[in-house]
């Protein structure tokens, strides 16, 4: 078994779990919404970015750029029009407008995209030696940017003063309210920062993996999967945690076949949920 | 005896139909009353429990495959679903054990991720279910008997979630989605009722998954396990009215009226449309039709009024807010 190469692997495929599972976090978190159509956001996020790399030639960068804010205005469409009047009510609620929300976008993706697998090949294609293994500059890339978003985004919540506002809605939103912080204000703002960072999650998996629409519900499982595992409302608990299940997805894919492989990280889940419901570094919600 | 008056003119209506109707009318009414089953059964631990259960497509998917398999050894279709029922039973008890001490956004997530991981043993172990590929069955010549198969399940679900409705075990239920704990100290006994209702509520979508995939002659993963299903039937039974006799039945009667309107004009855009109605129908009419209908005193007969009404008033609505977090 080539560990040190699936080790790497691993690790890579984890920083983009990272960031998936960083922004539905922190959606969960502020909002107490279980956000069925994140996996969607990424998935129009990478299908933009080979539509404005492939298609118009623009630079990556660019994409860098523009994506992020387009997944974040459909966010906030989507928060001011529909979800705004929800996350008070039950919580069934809020479920299904994001469960119906996603399976709104994959059809319009599938509209616009195609249903067909599309990527990105010239794109940051190559390859860098890494301890001695040989890692694909996209991924490389994806890894690194996911991971300098997360951290960064990290750093926002707990160093800038808005940041804190935003975390004590999170935690106290009565004391929030009190110190005349707009709780609905924060709740946008969050639904559009964790639908953008979905949105870059899509341009940074463009170039190293083949997109399509059905992407998402692909990655969002493993998202939840991360968060549960880490604790839901625990940012560095999902960092942590996606790391781990994309080494353990790496190494079950090589051992027993890719379908199984992702099996297993819901099986972990699953276990995990029924062991320690709060996750390894949950912050000991009610559950 | 309005209750019975409603459910006797839905039998006669659902009994006439494959006599008089066209080949179109049966197909559609397959469907009609497949999401009844499914619905109703929703209703049971969705509604009654107040469970948010994202899963239920796990066992209409797993007994999709448990009566395809057992048919391409040769069964009958309806011992095929029979078994594919009781398979349902049989792995809802320890998957109820096991799922039902989540909570909330928790058991949501948990249960949808079950059926993801059916969905990848489906597609992972080929040997048996020939994967992506899918399995083609023998199709049945008289879409009659399955028509008819359908017919009793969802009569069978109307009738018992009325029984129901007026028991004392609907109240335990009832009292489970109003407050656990409370419930738990009052002498309810929580997890075992929780268990056999998740059981319970697990049967008919085995049994349908079974029939269905009979109906279609072909299964394969992306149509056993289709998110969609879960999708149009837990938002059948919020338009209805959750928790309610008549609200799944009207939720499913309304919703699949506009489905089969959409379809006929708009194929290429119809999932979007559905995914947009379902939207409409969570925003404007959060209680569903049966909650708006019996606002205003129609016909809607409901058991235990009295005591709905109390408890309604008990909770309000900063301690809903509170529940929905928990």
């Amino acid at each position: 078994m080539p560990v040190l190469e699936l080790l790497v692997g691993g690790v890579l495929l984890g920083g983009l779990y990272a960031l998936m599972a960083c922004g539905l976090n922190l959606i969960f978190g502020v909002m107490r919404v279980v956000n069925f159509a994140h996996g969607e956001f990424m998935a129009v996020g990478a299908l933009a970015t080979v539509s404005l790399v492939g298609g118009m030639h623009l630079p990556f960068v660019a994409a860098l750029v523009i994506v992020p804010l387009l997944t974040a205005a459909l966010g906030l469409l989507f928060q001011l029009v529909i979800l705004r009047r929800l996350v008070d009510g039950p919580m069934i609620m809020s479920l299904l407008a994001t469960f119906a929300f996603s399976t709104i976008l994959v059809n319009l993706s599938i509209l616009i995209w195609g249903g067909g697998y599309r990527g990105l090949p010239d794109v940051l294609g190559g390859s860098v030696q890494m301890l001695g293994v040989n890692v694909s500059l996209s991924r490389l890339v994806a890894f690194a940017g996911a991971m300098a978003v997360s951290l960064g985004v990290w750093w926002f919540l707990t160093a800038t003063r808005f940041g804190r506002a935003i975390r004590s809605v999170a935690q106290a939103p009565e004391l929030a309210t009190i110190s005349g912080i707009s709780i609905e204000r924060m709740r946008t703002f969050t639904f559009a920062l964790g639908s953008a960072m979905a949105g870059l999650a899509g341009v940074l998996l463009a170039p190293a993996f083949a997109s399509d629409p059905q992407l998402g519900s692909r990655f969002l499982i493993k998202a939840f999967a991360v968060i549960i595992v880490g604790g839901m409302g625990s940012y560095p608990g999902a960092m942590m945690a996606a790391i781990l299940l994309g080494i353990v997805e790496v190494f079950g894919s090589y051992v027993v076949g890719p379908v199984i492989g992702s099996a297993l990280l819901f099986l972990i889940m699953l276990a995990v949920l029924l062991v320690r419901p709060r996750g390894l570094l949950g912050v000991g919600m009610r559950v | 005896m309005n209750s019975i008056a409603f459910i006797a003119t839905a039998a006669v209506a659902v009994l006439i139909l494959p006599f008089v109707g066209s080949e179109y009318a049966i197909s559609f009414g397959v469907q009609l009353l497949m999401f009844t089953a499914l619905a109703y059964s929703w209703n049971l631990i969705g509604g009654y429990a107040g469970y948010t259960h994202f899963g239920q497509v796990a066992f209409f998917g797993f007994g999709a495959y448990v009566g395809a398999l057992c048919m391409g050894a040769g069964w009958h279709w309806l011992p095929a679903a029979v078994a594919a029922a009781l398979g349902g039973l049989v792995l809802a008890l320890p998957l109820g054990f096991a799922m039902l001490r989540l909570k909330g956004p928790f058991f949501a997530i948990g249960m949808f991720g079950m059926a993801r991981v059916f969905e990848n043993f489906a597609l992972g172990f080929d040997g048996i279910t020939d994967g992506g590929t899918g399995l083609y069955l023998s199709p049945v010549s008289d879409m009659r008997q399955i028509y008819a198969a359908f017919a009793v399940l969802a009569l069978g679900l109307l009738v018992a979630t009325w029984r129901l409705d007026n028991s004392r075990l609907g109240l335990q239920l009832l009292a489970i989605r109003e407050d656990e704990t409370a419930a738990e100290a009052l002498g309810v006994r929580t997890s075992r009722l929780k268990i056999g209702v998740f059981a319970a509520s697990a049967i008919a979508p085995a049994a349908a998954g079974s029939l269905y995939a009979t109906y279609l002659a072909f299964i394969d993963p992306a149509t056993a396990f289709a998110p969609m299903t879960e999708l149009t039937t837990i938002s059948m039974v919020l338009l209805g009215g959750l928790g309610t006799v008549f609200g799944p039945l009207v939720g499913v009667v309304t919703m699949s009226v506009i489905n089969e309107l959409l379809w006929s004009r708009f194929p290429e855009i119809y999932l979007m449309l559905v995914g947009c109605v379902i939207l409409l129908a969570i925003v404007f009419m959060p209680r569903g039709l049966a909650g708006m209908a019996r606002r205003r005193s129609l016909l809607f007969p409901v058991g235990r009024e009295g005591l709905r009404r109390l408890v309604a008033r008990r909770s309000p609505p900063g301690m809903r807010t509170e529940a929905a977090l928990g």
